[in-house]
């Protein structure tokens, strides 16, 4: 009998799930203007379809802003915005040229297949 | 998510994450959608926190503190290593009875002569480093260190091993 574990089905690529790097995805969300959690949440899903969770969001928040990388602004009733840094833009731009090549290389050996 | 849903959840984070970021965290937990998939998510993340918590913002422990100065590996390693003495003491005695006198050339009694004598250059590390930045602390905590070698010393002393 043949085995159907390496069967893939042509039409559908398979699920490889979201890109999910929470301080990268952070920081980018703050790279356009200044955002509380909720709204931070919300970009990111429609940035790049990964939700994150409450826990893992203040996870890179509070990580995040012990680098430096971010800084709280005065709380707007209970909820408080986050904007990003001189040092944390400096890092964001670093981290997606670093994608940028990754992606340059991958597309690249692709290219022959 | 329930407000008190949205406050217990924030009560499993460490006191000094929940003071600084308790309230902001709370009214975020409020207004997402809430569920198992956000309390596991948010159990998690303050566990991890609990592990290792967040230094940063004003939750920064003072570097001069004690518990800042215990929590360095040359505060730690000779209390574990005079603990590990008085485990291989008391496990001779619970093994051997306390009548039974190990000759110095024993495995046991190098052993112990060997974590006794270790600590040593590392005690002397830990006072030179650390007692001209913070004394009252530096001081606290090898008053700590005295007192694990001599809970190490006393059951060989005691039982005249």
């Amino acid at each position: 009998m043949r085995s159907t574990r390496h069967v893939v089905n042509e039409e559908k690529p398979p699920e490889l799930g979201h890109y999910s790097d929470p301080p990268l995805l952070v920081l980018s969300s703050l790279s356009n203007g200044p955002k509380h959690g909720h709204a931070m949440i919300e970009d990111i899903l429609g940035l790049c379809g990964t939700r994150l969770g409450p826990g893992t969001l203040y996870g890179a928040i509070a990580r995040l802003e012990q680098q430096g990388w971010i800084e709280p602004l005065p709380a707007e009733d209970r909820r408080r915005p986050y904007r990003i840094t001189a040092e944390g833009l400096r890092v964001l731009r670093a981290r997606l040229a670093t994608l940028q090549q990754f992606i340059k290389a991958g597309a690249g050996r692709l290219e022959p297949l | 998510m329930k407000t008190v849903a949205a406050r217990l959840l924030t009560r499993l984070y460490p006191r000094a994450w929940r003071e600084r970021y308790g309230p902001e965290f709370e009214a975020m937990l409020e207004a997402s959608r809430g569920g198992l998939r956000t309390a596991a998510n948010v159990t998690l993340a303050a566990v991890r926190e609990r592990i290792f918590p967040t230094q940063g913002g004003n939750m920064e422990r003072d570097p001069g503190s004690f518990g800042a100065i215990v929590r360095h590996p040359s505060a730690l390693i000779p209390m574990a290593m005079s603990f590990v003495a008085l485990m291989l003491v008391l496990g001779a005695v619970t093994f051997y009875g306390h009548a039974h006198r190990e000759p110095d050339e024993g495995a046991i009694a190098h052993l112990w002569q060997i974590l006794m004598a270790g600590q040593l250059p590392v005690l002397a590390f830990f006072a030179i480093k650390w007692l001209p930045r913070a004394p009252k602390s530096t001081l606290a905590v090898l008053a700590l260190q005295a007192g694990a070698v001599l809970a190490a010393m006393a059951p060989v002393f005691y039982f005249n091993l």
